[in-house]
């Protein structure tokens, strides 16, 4: 079973790496292992006793642990290996999850994950062939923890946002397991000496407490010769991994025995209702209102714009918290306009082959593309202009106005142009049924990066200018200047819009079925 | 059967479709290779073949889907890749295997459709009111399109081709999954359309169906034309499934092997 999975799941990975998805895999795997060599080597090679390797390879196998468990959040999940593909198979659920387990330890991060978990080997080698031994043993046990917690958030992710109820709850839980990120990046300047020095009790304690602890304390136990502690500590991490493979499987026989959810009509029709009054009963109005109904409607996509929203926000929050300065957070709007273009590069993967309306429709790639510029503005833009408005004068830094307004204004054009053109140059398909909201397609993670990267570099364009202005203005004192950016940064915005939503257009017009071809997942 | 006395016309001298020579790759496998045919206007033409044949990669580039690598189409003389607003102002589509936007309803599907179109609000509300009645949708107007079944989906899909009042119909297996009386229905309606002077292509798998709705066809074998014509010049004597194995050079097998099946 399991080798039938690895072997289906490597042949998926040979058929998506071509062209530059695979040279944006290679780039990702070149950085990945470099990471893992480093803490490897931060684990092996620091001065001091293994009593303090020990407690640094639990802090790395901590942070990689929850980097498994937000990663499925964050968007990097590949579904390439569908239960419902298996669903028929006269197989256990527990069989299928093992097998399932199997399969997703193929592929970068997973290799990746299992040289660090297995640098603890090293750590051990100074105390004798016992430590190596239970080490072995543990940083399997580590490995196999990190990807099952990751599996099994994720299948129960997928399971709360199977129901109706469920689904509005399993976004905002989403959201925020994503955000609990941001306090762990607080700590990180201050972790040195809460792990070399152990400054703080509670924290070790914690540290060592953790499942993610269990496996170096085993390694530390053995080295001191306290077999019975290693040996203890060893069953309770095979016990926790084979609980989880339980609790994994009862998921997926969840999910592959429970009907999809219908949406919710009547809410619909009194929201089409309202829509109906303001938008012009035009091929364009058509577009907008489509696409608002479907960042209401369609979980993934609510998903995407809930969280860059709510990221927006919150990200200034803890910087502002971190740096005690109020310019942070006075500055939400910024990060939400950033998030919310960055998040929204593969409207037209989300869409799938559905693209093909806009195809055999005359003339309709145009109105099509600029719909969507004009449905996202009509989201993004109130959300941002609120915090733009009111954040500076709550947080007393009303003199930041003109630097808001300005940056603000060029950025929500600059990102209404940006998310569509990505979409358009690097569709990623993606899975349409089933799962998780959160769940991309084979090849999908490193695609993402490379997208995520050309949208930043094109954002960051637009802001040069009326950034140029506004330090010129701060260094001559002259406020005038400062507030003759905002224009500025409105034409740099309106600019941006017109000129990359026309490319987007023209390339939807001139390879429309390039582009079709490109969102249709195989099946 | 009127329309197959109708079909004597010189119906090529006035072709809703034609598609010269076209052409397709995919990798190292030939999908479609020089297909030329002509549909005439107020003709019924079908096209069959066994699966894989490249029925759908055909009809997808007649319509601007998928990009031919060789070949031309003409939809009522306007090039479908150099003039494809007009070409496509006439043409009605139902593709096989793509999705909708599956978050529409049926009825928000048809509107905007329609409007996408640039039919008003007031007659794209009109004519999916009456699509929505004749195929039998009312009850699930209201149902998201994620939620329906096959058949339905084939139902919203011709609904959605027919909204714009093409005059040429482009339809991949349209009756696929169809229930009988809807199948019923959908024949009625393309005869009509037919009989008014539009034309209708169709593949499909179900001989007897294309025998009795088509006036042409065309058989289509490892992505080529094998036969193509009025449906009685095709069959000659037999029946249209006997010419059909024995034009695609096909063994009706089930008869050897297998015996694990059967102890």
């Amino acid at each position: 079973m399991v080798d039938v999975l690895i072997a289906i799941k490597l042949r998926a990975l040979r058929r998506t790496l071509h062209g530059w998805t695979g040279t944006a895999y290679v780039l990702m795997a070149v950085a990945g292992l470099s990471t893992a060599l480093v803490c490897v080597a931060f684990m092996a090679l620091f001065p001091g006793g293994i009593t303090v390797r020990v407690d640094i390879a639990a802090t790395v196998f901590a942070v990689w642990t929850l980097g498994w468990l937000f990663g499925p959040v964050l968007g990097a999940s590949d579904e390439t290996l569908r239960p419902e593909n298996f669903a028929l198979l006269p197989l256990r659920p527990t069989a299928l999850a093992s097998g399932l387990l199997g399969a997703s330890l193929v592929g970068v991060a997973p290799l990746v994950t299992a040289l660090i978990m297995f640098g603890l080997v090293l750590v051990a080698i100074p105390a004798g062939i016992g430590a190596v031994l239970v080490a072995v043993v543990a940083a399997a046990g580590q490995l196999a923890l990190a990807v099952l917690l990751s599996r099994v958030v994720f299948a129960g992710l997928g399971a709360a946002l199977a129901s109706r109820r469920g689904r509005d709850l399993g976004v905002l839980l989403g959201a925020l397991v994503g955000l609990a990120y941001l306090p762990i990046i607080m700590l990180t300047p201050h972790l040195e000496p809460l792990v070399v020095d152990r400054t703080s009790p509670l924290f070790t304690a914690v540290l060592h407490g953790l499942p993610t602890g269990w496996g170096p304390g085993a390694v530390a136990a053995a080295a001191e010769g306290r077999w019975a502690v290693a040996l203890g500590l060893l069953a309770a991490l095979g016990v926790l991994d084979t609980l989880l493979v339980v609790a994994w499987s009862r998921l997926l026989v969840r999910r592959l025995t429970t009907a999809q959810p219908t949406a919710r009509s009547q809410a619909a029709g009194s929201r089409r209702g309202a829509l109906r009054t303001v938008l012009p009963d035009s091929p364009l109005g058509a577009v907008i209102g489509k696409e608002l109904l479907l960042w209401w409607r369609d979980t993934r996509r609510k998903a995407l714009m809930f969280s860059s929203l709510l990221i927006g926000i919150l990200l200034p929050v803890f910087y502002t918290w971190q740096n005690s300065s109020l310019v942070p957070l006075a500055s939400a709007g910024i990060w939400i306009v950033v998030f919310a273009s960055l998040q929204c590069g593969n409207v037209y993967g989300m869409d799938g082959s559905a693209v093909w309306q806009t195809l055999v429709a005359p003339a309709a790639a145009q109105v099509d593309v600029r719909g969507r510029q004009l449905a996202w503005l009509l989201i993004v833009g109130p959300c941002t202009l609120l915090a733009v408005a009111v954040l500076p004068a709550v947080t007393g830094t009303a003199e930041w106005y003109p630097w808001q307004l300005a940056i603000v204004a060029a950025l929500l054009g600059a990102g209404s142009g940006t998310f569509v053109l990505a979409s358009v140059r690097a569709p990623v398909p993606m899975p349409t049924k089933g799962g998780s909201p959160f769940a991309t397609g084979p090849g999908g993670t490193a695609g993402k990066v490379v997208n995520a990267f050309a949208m930043m570099g094109r954002l960051l364009l637009v802001v040069l200018p009326p950034l140029a202005v506004l330090v010129a203005g701060a260094i001559t004192g002259w406020s005038a200047l400062a507030w003759a950016a905002v224009p500025l940064g409105v034409a740099c915005g309106i600019w941006a819009a017109w000129r990359w939503g026309g490319k987007a257009a023209q390339q939807v017009s001139e390879r429309g079925p390039e582009l079709l071809a490109a969102v249709r997942l195989p099946v | 059967m009127s329309r197959r006395a109708g079909a004597t016309d010189p119906w090529w001298m006035d072709a809703a479709l034609t598609i010269a020579g076209l052409s397709k790759r995919f990798g190292p496998t030939v999908a479609v290779h020089d297909v030329h045919l002509t549909v005439a206007r107020g003709s019924f033409f079908g096209l069959v073949g066994p699966n894989g044949a490249g029925k759908t990669t055909a009809l997808s580039m007649a319509v601007g889907l998928v990009r031919p690598d060789a070949g031309a189409v003409r939809i009522f003389d306007h090039d479908v890749w150099a003039d494809p607003v007009r070409a496509k102002e006439l043409v009605g589509v139902l593709p096989d295997g793509l999705s909708l936007p599956e978050r529409l309803t049926g009825r928000e599907l048809l509107t905007y459709s329609a409007r996408l179109r640039g039919l008003d609000r007031a007659t794209a509300a009109e004519r999916a009111s009456e699509l929505l009645a004749v195929l039998a949708l009312t009850d699930a107007e209201h149902t998201v399109v994620i939620d329906y079944s096959a058949g339905m989906r084939k139902k919203i899909g011709l609904a959605a081709a027919l909204l714009h009042a093409p005059k040429l119909l482009v339809l991949d297996e349209p009756f696929e999954a169809v229930d009988p009386v809807s199948a019923s229905t959908i024949r009625t309606i393309l005869q009509r359309f037919v009989a008014a002077g539009g034309a209708v292509v169709l593949s499909s798998h179900v001989m007897a169906l294309v025998e009795k709705l088509c006036d042409h066809v065309a058989v289509i074998a490892r992505g080529q034309v094998v036969a193509s014509g009025r449906v009685d010049e095709v069959r000659g004597a037999g029946n249209l499934e006997d010419a059909f194995v024995s034009l695609v050079g096909g063994q009706v097998g089930g008869e050897e092997g297998l015996s694990w099946l059967t102890s």
